[in-house]
């Protein structure tokens, strides 16, 4: 029974990385047949790499579409990267993140409990904020399928049953950390004994595995795959050849 | 502009009118639909779903975050909320979603599934020819999701089960049999040219040739087959060009059209009309290959002809070469001798072409002649110009009469970015717009004119 929670996570996360990969190498494979790139664009490679950070980093054309878009939905990215990096640091390993940030154990504490806490709010605040928009944007109300809500919904509740253990205490650090560094090392343990830590994992695992099957897969890195913006501008100085046009259609009626 | 409130279907009344047997099966495509259409048409979609990843992609990732919605000329001229690109691509996306993907399959019309039925293929049929592919949305995408390619890929599935607008596959019929998009025979273009010379003759004093079918000479000019007739100025420009800058040119009667409506139709017809130019400048053994004054034509040709009909080692780099990169590299060698107050009086603004700017690269040399040639040039305002261009409403193979309704909507958010320049003249590269503009100008009460660049670039040349 203590050992089921992990299970379900392993299986989750197993869904995750087969999908992902299946959907990753979906794309990679299918052609592109012609240059499609949106100009003014880079004519070289090292132009390429800039464009493409400005939009994975900065989310450049979306700023360019609208600034209170813009607002929620990076800083929302932005504290998701956060999250993700203090739960790697906090929970599985303090110990080495102590030592780099040259602090004792209580100063680590107090750091990870601002930080998180203060992340954890921003994120919701700015998921919130994308949830309004969606229900009071005419436009986007009328654009919105289940799923949108679903997935608001969901990535809502994980954040909020985090808050609620770090806000309203009962969680037992030493044994959350236990849990998640023993499951990433393959050693799994029982989780703690908090009805809301089995909640927060539960809803991690339908997370894991939605997002493959659905708009979520964006966060496989969609920006590098797309044509309109990582090709070179230069048709003109390279023949870019699709895969059916490798023998020249000019030759072949000669 | 400022976004109107949605007005669902105020657009769905506006179709083009269908193609029939003797235009579609010319073509290679089925006389009528067959009575297993919706197999086939999805055939059709798997098979394009195997070979783009622009459509695969695009279908894929995008969040309906909205933040295309409201740059849409046709969304913002119509309010009708299928003209939303995310919502124009969302007529293709659901029916992926049944057929394609996992999610689809199981959850249906949860997961925002949809079956492929007649009705909704009387959506794509409305919408999918609403949309001009000027890719503005796709500028504001954060994945950069080109409603372009969803909409071309619509167009060719329905084209595969027989379903194709007259205006297209008329023009691309003309264009096969004839050589141009007007279907102007040989004799009327070599007429055409011949009286331009005249005329030219009568304003210049000097004996300006309009060459056709030379081999030998240095350039191949392809221009809009309406340059010979509609946009006789412009013509006249390219020769007076040529002339002073004492470079041989010809055009060719068996290309004699830089348009290329494959583009907006299929893959096939896209490479088998891009073929006639580089075939042209094979046969007539020309150094070069110059684009005229059409923003479609530019990017097909600048960004596929290598691909599709290459390789180009037989002419010189850059192939092909655009008539206003041509002719501003020329202004800034000083080999032109310019007299700018031939254009006083003339209060001019540059409308960007979407095709030369959202995807062909060509923003600044058109204005480097226009400021070359004219004393009073003015920008519209920045978030309407360059890559933020719109569309004249009339691109996409819209230009038709019986979509003129959506066609003065969609030009709305444009006319309004004119008026507020005071500009009396509004120079574009590009036929389409120069077709679509005049109607435009008499159904808003904009009193404006519209000339090409090479037509003020003609004014100001002294020879």
């Amino acid at each position: 029974m203590t050992l089921l929670l992990p299970a379900l996570l392993y299986l989750s996360a197993a869904v995750f990385l087969g999908g992902m990969g299946w959907r990753l190498s979906k794309w990679l494979r299918t052609p592109v047949p012609l240059k499609i790139v949106l100009t003014p664009a880079p004519k070289t490679t090292l132009g390429v790499a800039q464009r493409l950070a400005w939009e994975l980093f900065g989310f450049r054309s979306l700023f360019k579409a609208d600034p209170s878009l813009w607002i929620p939905s990076w800083l929302f990215h932005v504290s998701l990267v956060f999250l993700a990096v203090g739960h790697l640091g906090g929970l599985v390993i303090p110990k080495f993140a102590e030592a780099t940030l040259g602090l004792n154990e209580n100063q680590f504490e107090q750091l990870a409990q601002i930080s998180g806490g203060a992340i954890g709010i921003l994120a919701v605040t700015a998921l919130l904020w994308l949830l309004v928009r969606r229900l009071a944007a005419e436009r986007v109300r009328w654009i919105s399928t289940f799923s949108d809500y679903f997935a608001l919904a969901l990535l809502l509740l994980i954040l909020a049953t985090g808050n609620q253990m770090r806000f309203m205490g009962g969680l037992d650090i030493v044994q959350a950390r236990q849990f998640v560094s023993g499951w990433l090392m393959l050693h799994p343990v029982a989780p703690p004994n908090n009805p809301m830590f089995a909640v927060h994992v539960l809803l991690v695992c339908a997370l894991l595995i939605y997002i493959p099957f659905s708009k979520l897969v964006h966060i496989g890195g969609a920006t590098l795959f797309s044509p309109t913006l990582n090709q070179r501008n230069d048709p003109r100085d390279r023949r870019h050849i699709g895969p059916w046009n490798a023998v020249p259609a000019a030759a072949k009626s000669k | 502009m400022k976004a109107p409130p949605l007005n669902p279907d105020a657009a769905a009344g506006v179709h083009a009118h269908r193609a029939k047997k003797d235009l579609l099966a010319p073509l290679g495509l089925p006389s009528k639909m067959p009575s297993d259409w919706r197999t086939k048409a999805l055939d059709k979609f798997g098979e394009l779903l195997q070979k783009r990843r622009s459509l695969s992609l695009y279908l894929d990732i995008c969040v309906r975050c909205g933040a295309c919605a409201d740059k849409c000329p046709f969304f913002l001229g119509t309010g009708d909320p299928n003209n939303m690109p995310v919502a124009r691509a969302e007529l293709l996306r659901k029916v992926y979603r049944r057929y394609f993907t996992t999610a689809g399959k199981l959850a249906g019309r949860l997961a925002a599934a949809d079956e492929l039925t007649d009705k909704v293929l009387d959506q794509w049929y409305t919408y999918f020819y609403q949309c001009s592919e000027c890719r503005r949305c796709a500028v504001f995408c954060p994945f950069g999701v080109d409603t372009a390619e969803i909409t071309m890929a619509a167009r060719e599935i329905m084209a595969s089960v027989g379903v194709a607008t007259k205006y297209v596959t008329e023009v691309i019929k003309k264009v096969h049999e004839i050589g141009n998009n007007l279907g102007i025979p040989e004799a009327a273009w070599r007429d055409s040219c011949q009286f331009l010379e005249e005329e030219l003759k009568e304003e210049t004093g000097r004996d300006i040739k309009l060459p056709v079918n030379q081999e030998g000479a240095e350039v191949l000019l392809v221009p809009p087959s309406a340059d010979a007739f509609a946009n006789a100025d412009t013509m006249m420009g390219y020769a007076k060009f040529f002339y002073a800058a004492g470079v041989s040119w010809t055009t060719s009667t068996y290309a004699s059209e830089a348009g290329n409506f494959g583009l907006f139709f299929n893959y096939e017809q896209l490479q088998k009309v891009n073929r006639r130019i580089v075939d042209a400048a094979r046969q007539l053994k020309v150094k070069r290959l110059v684009m005229g004054e059409c923003g479609h034509a530019w990017r097909a040709a600048q960004a596929f002809t290598d691909t599709l009909n290459g390789p180009l080692d037989f002419l010189e780099k850059p192939c092909p070469e655009h008539i206003c990169e041509f002719a501003a590299r020329f202004i800034r060698e000083g080999r032109l001798k310019l007299d700018k107050s031939a254009n006083d009086g003339l209060i001019v603004t540059y409308h960007d072409p979407c095709n030369l700017a959202r995807a062909g690269g060509l923003t600044e040399e058109p204005r480097e002649i226009l400021r070359a040639v004219v004393n009073d040039f003015r920008e519209m305002p920045a978030d309407t110009i360059r890559e933020k261009t719109f569309c004249c409403g009339a691109g996409g193979g819209l230009l038709t009469d019986e979509l003129m309704e959506t066609r003065m909507k969609g030009a709305k958010p444009r006319v309004e970015a004119f008026r507020t320049t005071g500009a009396e003249y509004l120079a574009t590269p590009c036929s389409i717009c120069k077709a679509q503009f005049p109607e435009v100008f008499k159904h808003y009460g904009v009193k404006a004119e519209v000339v090409g660049v090479m037509d003020l670039l003609s004014k100001a040349i002294v020879i």
